[in-house]
């Protein structure tokens, strides 16, 4: 690992940003009990406006950023933390991909559903539909979870709070679980995403006898038609897996499944 | 303050997700309140269209962090009715531990992170810990404790999928249901002694009307956080199947969060509520916590929610101990399977800050239609009702100098949990 002295900062200046989402991430945050005080003591922290009052919105080091962007007002405020920030971190699943609000990303049905809910009704910003932040502004780090872990975020606040360059995550959960020694739910014929899924967990679900849902999004590394094949000789239908894997799979699924097809038809 | 004036707080700091409170003044009259939920909607009941009930309850606890075990919790009762699932008590009762660990964390972050803060004049907790150490150091162990509960029942301390239809992936085994419970123990000596710091503080009375108050009733005699039947403060009691007659929604522009009423008029959701409808039903430590703090302004001032949540702490450590004991005693339950795959169920659990409904209907399997109803979504016309009042009481007596602040505090002591209600949305096919 090079080490960039020249990019060494003392007691950077944060900031922790919620748009839309279930602010799991920036909870995560408040909930590492024996490194709050810590974190709160390394890091100039400038705004987190879930855990303190009177912010300070000026120029900042890192902005971490959780949600998608999901009004008009929304993709005006990230430009502008965008404007202000050296580094900008996406923090959670709805920040890389979208999150869950984003698994009918581009089929065109955003329009329809607005309105089966909300009716005519003209709010004081217009609801978009859900995308990641990287769809408006350039994102220097991605944080993937849903929530982020504890270790992946402490392991980036480090490396960067000392200059150096985070790691990329490249490994799937299938590692992890290996790792546990869990048995593997592939051979029971269980629908799991384990090995086309973005590491970090420590196998959250698989630990409990459950398959991986898919909440990290995809591991960039991951084959995925060999795991559509696998999961269609289980008698499992091409549909199933496709709605299962667009469930946290938001925008960044769209590229690895797009040429997938139903070997059936 | 001039006598008109345009009071902007925006963001509203220490709550979960994007609030905001615009306050107009107009010839020294507050001519409009409105609490914003800014927070763009996600349109849950959309997303759970079609899926299996093993996918809504994976996705559900996504509307909100904090409160995710309840939203499963809400969810497994209401799906557990519509396709006649019948739980083993002794999943009841790990379902019950569950639901109590949730309790501790979110009242727990509220109560001492949230808003203690605007009580001894700090802008955050952090900055809190250098005069009230002490408190800040044990009230980060109480949130470690809940969290530590959420991540055994849930299988992590966030969005945990370990409880699934019919029960659990796994039960945690002896040994650690013993250490919890010797946590909760020493913990329920710090939760006690909470209750004397509140009972030094002044609460302020400006705000102070008459409202309503609503909660699900527990099915048996003691103090609990489920139910199958609605309580209000008016005597009346309601099936919770009838939900959508007792709660009446609507939409309003400055908000992605859906507004309620009950018989026409704002109320309350939460731990106060629940304490003004219950109260007389706790036992224990909880129950003597209850008698020193109660005074009758509790049904006129939500700043009291804060003293319900911390009685609620002591409930939940007593009820945690309690609890293990009955589910040391029992055989591991089997996760009972579906008897049908069609049919329709309401699910009503009491989340931290107030009452919470999930409703479905299942069609062979997939979720045909779905509608959550979320206790921020229930109390906001309650807050904007007492941030009117406050404000023009504030206003008449000259008392403006911190307005902002006392708006605010008005909003955080419901512990408003935006995230939750900007999904809150019901889709109707008709």
């Amino acid at each position: 690992m090079e080490v960039k002295s020249e990019k060494q900062i003392v007691k950077p200046r944060i900031g922790i940003y919620g748009f839309t989402g279930c602010a799991g991430d920036q909870l995560l945050i408040i909930h590492t009990e024996d490194q709050i005080l810590n974190l709160f003591d390394a890091v100039d922290i400038k705004s987190f406006v879930m855990a303190s009052s009177n912010p300070t919105e000026g120029e900042l080091d890192v902005a971490f950023v959780e949600g998608s962007i999901s009004t008009e007002e929304e993709r005006e405020h990230i430009k502008e933390i965008r404007d202000r920030a050296q580094i900008v971190v996406a923090m959670g699943n709805c920040a890389v991909a979208g999150g869950p609000q984003a698994m009918f990303a581009r089929d065109g049905s955003f329009a329809e559903r607005i309105k089966q809910v909300y009716g005519d009704v003209k709010f004081i910003t217009d609801p978009v539909e859900a995308t990641p932040i990287d769809e408006v502004i350039t994102v220097d780090y991605y944080l993937p979870g849903c929530p982020i872990s504890q270790p992946q975020t402490m392991a980036l606040i480090g490396r960067l709070i000392h200059g150096v360059e985070p790691e990329d995550i490249t490994t799937p959960v299938c590692l992890e679980c290996k790792l546990n020694e869990n048995k593997c739910l592939l051979n029971d014929k269980k629908l799991c995403l384990g090995p086309v899924t973005m590491g970090g967990c420590g196998s959250a679900c698989p630990n409990y006898g459950l398959p991986c849902v898919g909440c990290w999004g995809p591991n960039k590394d991951g084959n995925f038609s060999e795991l559509f094949r696998l999961l269609n000789s289980f008698g499992i239908a091409h549909e199933e897996v496709m709605r299962r894997i667009r469930n946290y799979g938001g925008h960044k699924i769209l590229k690895y499944i797009e040429d997938i097809k139903d070997k059936e038809r | 303050m001039t006598k008109s004036d345009k009071i902007n707080i925006k963001p509203l700091a220490r709550v979960e997700g994007n609030g905001g409170i615009k306050v107009e003044i107009s010839d020294n009259k507050i001519t409009n309140v409105e609490v914003q939920i800014l927070e763009g909607p996600r349109l849950f009941e959309t997303l759970v269209i079609g899926k299996t009930p093993e996918e809504n309850l994976s996705l559900v606890p996504r509307i909100c962090a904090i409160c995710n075990l309840s939203h499963k919790y809400a969810s497994l009762r209401g799906l557990e009715k519509a396709l006649d699932v019948e739980i083993p008590e002794a999943t009841n009762i790990f379902r019950h531990i569950m639901h109590h660990g949730e309790m501790l964390e979110s009242h727990s972050l509220h109560l001492y992170f949230l808003a203690l803060p605007d009580f001894f004049g700090y802008d955050n907790a952090v900055a809190m810990a250098d005069e009230h150490g002490e408190v800040v150091t044990k009230a980060l162990q109480l949130k470690a404790f809940g969290n530590k509960i959420m991540r055994m029942m849930g299988g992590r301390m966030i969005h945990g999928e370990n409880p699934i239809l019919g029960g659990f992936g796994r039960i945690p085994n002896r040994k650690t249901l013993i250490e919890i419970q010797e946590e909760a123990k020493e913990l329920l000596a710090f939760a006690i002694d909470t209750i004397d710091i509140l009972a030094e503080l002044e609460i302020a009375s400006h705000m102070e009307r008459d409202t309503q108050f609503l909660c699900c009733k527990p099915p048996h005699d003691g103090y609990d956080y489920y139910g199958d039947i609605l309580i209000t403060s008016d005597g009346l009691e309601h099936l919770v199947e009838d939900y959508s007659k007792v709660i009446e929604e609507r939409v309003v522009s400055h908000s992605f969060a859906k507004r309620s009423l009950y018989k026409g008029k704002p109320f309350s959701v939460g731990a106060l509520a629940r304490m003004l409808l219950l109260g007389d039903r706790l036992k224990g430590e909880a129950k003597k916590a209850y008698e020193k703090l109660y005074n009758e302004r509790w049904h006129r001032n939500p700043l009291y929610n804060n003293f319900a949540q911390a009685i609620e702490q002591i409930f939940s450590l007593e009820s945690v101990i309690e609890t293990i004991d009955q589910g040391l005693e029992m055989e591991q339950p089997e996760v009972a399977k579906p008897k049908r795959t069609s049919g329709t169920g309401t699910g009503v659990v009491e989340a931290p800050r107030g009452t919470l409904i999930h409703h479905y209907e299942i069609k062979d399997g997939r979720t045909a239609y779905a509608d959550y109803i979320t206790p921020t979504a229930m109390f906001l016309d309650d807050i904007e009702a007492f941030i009117l009042k406050g404000g023009e009481e504030l206003l008449s007596s000259g008392k403006t100098d911190n307005i902002e602040l006392q708006f605010e505090m008005i909003a955080r002591s419901y512990d408003p949990c935006i995230s939750c209600s900007a999904h809150l949305v019901t889709v109707e096919f008709k």
